[in-house]
C-alpha cells in the first residue's frame, strides 16, 4: 500500500502522541466526564464502580442554600487570589529584571532565588511557615521585634507621611507582613521572567542605546513589550497554582467531602469552582490580549 | 565641562543603583535562606535549648540525636530507596513520554490536532482533585477487570486491586497523564517549535525516519532542556503528597512520611512516658524532618543548578 507523503506524516503524529492518546483517555477524559455526571447524581460506592440515582440539580442547588461553607469559601479564595496575583507578577518581573543585569554574584543570586521552585510545593514549605508561626517569626513583625518598632510606620514617619488613609497603610502592612510568602511563592515566576528577558533580541537593545532611551524608557518601550505574552502566562499559572492548591480552603472542603464519600456533593462543588475560575481567567485574557504586543516571526 | 559633570552625574547614579540593587537582593536572599538557616540551626540543637531564651541561632549544645531519632521515626533508609524508586522512575518516564507527545504536536500536521492541544491545556487547568475521585475507582477495580477477574479466581482478583501498588504512579507516567504531565508537553512543544527545521531535513535526506530523527538528532540537540524539565519532574514528584496518598493507604514515600511526622514524633517521645512535649519543643525534631526530606533534592539541586540556570533561555519556556 503506497501512501501519499501527507499522509504518511500524519500517520507518524498520531504515533508520537500514541501514548499520550491512550493516557489521555483512561486516566483524564473518561474520569472527567464521570465526575461530571457524579455532580447530578447522588453516587455511593459500591461492588465494581461507583452506584448512583440521578437528581438532576440538588447537588447544585445544596451548594448555594444549604451549605454553611462553601460560599465564604469561595469568597475568601477568590478575593486572595485576586489580591496576591498582580502582586507576585510585579515582584517577580522586578527581580527577574534584577537578576537579568550583570553583577558580581549574579549566578548565586540566581541560585537562591529559585531555591523555593524546589521546595515550596512540598509539604515542607507548610512546615516551615508553620513553625515559623509558632515561635512568632513568620513575618516581617518579627524583624521589626528584632529591632523592637514597628518598621513601616517608622519609614513613614521618616519619609515624612503623615496621616495616611489608614486602608493604605494597612494594606501596605499587609504586604510587608506577608513578605515571606511572596518571595516563596514567586519561583517559577521569576523563572519564566528571566527566560522572557533573555530572549529579547539584541537588537532591539542596540537600537534602544542608539536612540539614548533612558533605562526607565527602556522598562516600558522594550522590555514591557517584549514579555508581555509572559505576564499572561505567569497570570494563568499564579491563578492555576493557588487554585488547585491542597491547603486552598474550598479545595480542603472538597477533599473533606470526598473523604465522606460524597462524591456526588464534592464533585458538583469542584466543578462550580472551577467554572468560576475559569470563566475569570477568559476574561482577563481577552481583556488583556489587547495590549500584548507578539512579535510576528 | 558640562559633558564632564554629566558623566560624573552619571556615574554617581550607577553607584546608587548598585548599592540599592545589592541590598534589595541581599534581603531578598535572607528572607528566602531564612527558614533552611533555622532549620540547619534547629536540628543541630537539643532538646533544652528550645526552652533557654538565649538561643537564637547558634545552639548552646550540638548534638546529632535528634536527626538520628527522627531519621529512625522515618525510616529514613527504606523511605529514601522507596521514595527514589518510585520518583526518579517514574519521571524519566514521563519526561521521555512527554518529549515524544510535544514533538508530534510541534512538527506534525494531522487531523484533530488543534483539538488534542485544547486537550492538552485543559490537562495544565483541571486539578487533580476533580478526577482523581474516578481515577481512584479505577485503580480499585483495575479499570473494571478486577470483578470479572475476580470470578475466575480470588488472587487474580485481588493482583487487579492496583490500590497501593506503585502502578498508580507508573501507568499514568507511562502515559504521559502523571503529575502536571499537561505543563511538560506544553514545554516541549514550545521547545521543539523554535529548533530549526533544516537539521531534521538533512537527518530526512539521510534516509532517517522520523523516530530515528527524534532519536538521533532532536535528543541530543534538547538536552538543557530535558535536564530543566527533569528536575521539575523529580520536584514535583518528590514533593507530592495529594496523588500517592489518594492511591495508597500505607504512608510509604518521603512527602507522606514528614506531613505524619507530627504524630509519628509524639508517639515516639510520649511512648517514653516522661517527656511531656510543647508545640514549641516539637519544632526541632519537624525541622530536622525537613532538613532530611529535602537534602537529596538540595544535592540534586547544587549539582544541577549551573546547567539549569544557564539552560533557561534554551529550555523552551518562552513560546
Amino acid at each position: 500500500m503506497k501512501l501519499t507523503y501527507q499522509k504518511r506524516r500524519s500517520l507518524y503524529g498520531y504515533g508520537f502522541l500514541a501514548f499520550w492518546l491512550v493516557g489521555t483517555v483512561v486516566w483524564f477524559l473518561y474520569p472527567l466526564a464521570n465526575s461530571l455526571c457524579y455532580s447530578f447524581m447522588d453516587v455511593t460506592p459500591g461492588q465494581g464502580g461507583m452506584e448512583g440515582s440521578w437528581v438532576g440539580l440538588k447537588n447544585y442547588r445544596y451548594i448555594f442554600t444549604g451549605d454553611p461553607y462553601y460560599t465564604q469559601y469561595l469568597t475568601d479564595v477568590l478575593q486572595e487570589t485576586a489580591l496576591k496575583t498582580p502582586l507576585i507578577l510585579v515582584f517577580s518581573l522586578f527581580v527577574a529584571v534584577l537578576l537579568n543585569q550583570k553583577f558580581r554574584g549574579r549566578a548565586v543570586a540566581r541560585a537562591i532565588f529559585f531555591l523555593p521552585v524546589i521546595i515550596a510545593t512540598g509539604p515542607v514549605y507548610n512546615i516551615i511557615n508553620g513553625d515559623l508561626a509558632k515561635t512568632g517569626t513568620a513575618d516581617a513583625g518579627q524583624f521589626s521585634t528584632l529591632f523592637s518598632t514597628d518598621l513601616v510606620g517608622e519609614l513613614f514617619q521618616f519619609l515624612g507621611i503623615y496621616g495616611l488613609d489608614t486602608r493604605i497603610q494597612s494594606g501596605i502592612e499587609a504586604v510587608s507582613n506577608d513578605i515571606f510568602g511572596l518571595v516563596w511563592s514567586s519561583g517559577i515566576q521569576i523563572l519564566m521572567f528571566l527566560a522572557a528577558l533573555q530572549s529579547i533580541p539584541a537588537s532591539a537593545r542596540e537600537a534602544a542605546q542608539v536612540e539614548g532611551a533612558t533605562a526607565w524608557e527602556y522598562f516600558w518601550k522594550i522590555t514591557l513589550p517584549y514579555v508581555s505574552p509572559m505576564v499572561l502566562a505567569c497570570l494563568i499559572f499564579t491563578v492555576i497554582d493557588s487554585f488547585t492548591a491542597p491547603d486552598n480552603l474550598v479545595m480542603g472542603r472538597v477533599l473533606a467531602l470526598q473523604g465522606e464519600w460524597q462524591y456526588g456533593y464534592a464533585s458538583a462543588m469542584a466543578w462550580v469552582y472551577f467554572t468560576i475560575v475559569m470563566a475569570a481567567l477568559g476574561v482577563i485574557t481577552m481583556l488583556m490580549d489587547q495590549f500584548i504586543y507578539y512579535e510576528v516571526e | 565641562m558640562e559633558k564632564t559633570a554629566g558623566k560624573h552625574h552619571r556615574a554617581a547614579g550607577e553607584w546608587v543603583w548598585h548599592i540599592a540593587r545589592g541590598l534589595i537582593l541581599a534581603g531578598l536572599c535572607f528572607i528566602i535562606l531564612y527558614p533552611l538557616l533555622y532549620m540547619v540551626s534547629c536540628a543541630f540543637r537539643a532538646q533544652e535549648d528550645m526552652n533557654d531564651p538565649t538561643v537564637m541561632w547558634i545552639p548552646r549544645h550540638v548534638t546529632l540525636d535528634v536527626l538520628r531519632e527522627t531519621a529512625q521515626v522515618m525510616d529514613y533508609g527504606n523511605t529514601f530507596l522507596r521514595t527514589v524508586l518510585l520518583n526518579i522512575g517514574c519521571s524519566m518516564i514521563q519526561v521521555a513520554v512527554c518529549a515524544l507527545t510535544g514533538y508530534g504536536f510541534a512538527r506534525f500536521r494531522f487531523r484533530f490536532r488543534g483539538v488534542l492541544f485544547a486537550i492538552v491545556i485543559l490537562q495544565i487547568l483541571v486539578p487533580s482533585q476533580i478526577i482523581s475521585g474516578s481515577q481512584y475507582m479505577e485503580f480499585r477495580y483495575g479499570l473494571g477487570l478486577q470483578p470479572l477477574m475476580a470470578e475466575i479466581s480470588p488472587q487474580l482478583g485481588s493482583a487487579f486491586n492496583l490500590i497501593n501498588s506503585p502502578l498508580t504512579m507508573y501507568l499514568p507516567a507511562m502515559t504521559g497523564n502523571g503529575i502536571r504531565a499537561g505543563l511538560m508537553i506544553y514545554i516541549f512543544r514550545q521547545f521543539f517549535k523554535g529548533i530549526p527545521r533544516e537539521l531534521e531535513d538533512a537527518a530526512y535526506l539521510d534516509g532517517c525516519g522520523p523516530f530515528r530523527t527524534f532519536f538521533s538528532v532532536m535528543v541530543p540537540n534538547a538536552a538543557a532542556s530535558f535536564l530543566t524539565v527533569f528536575l521539575f519532574s523529580v520536584v514535583w514528584y518528590w514533593n507530592d503528597y495529594y496523588v500517592s496518598s489518594t492511591f495508597f493507604t500505607n504512608n510509604s514515600t518521603m512527602a507522606l512520611m514528614l506531613k505524619n511526622l507530627d504524630t509519628e514524633i509524639s508517639k515516639m517521645l510520649t511512648g517514653n512516658a516522661a517527656m511531656e512535649l510543647s508545640a514549641r519543643e516539637q519544632i526541632i525534631w519537624m525541622e530536622a524532618g525537613c532538613l532530611l526530606a529535602i537534602l537529596p533534592l538540595l544535592v540534586l539541586y547544587v549539582i544541577l543548578q549551573k546547567h539549569f540556570t544557564e539552560g533557561i533561555e534554551r529550555s523552551g519556556l518562552v513560546g
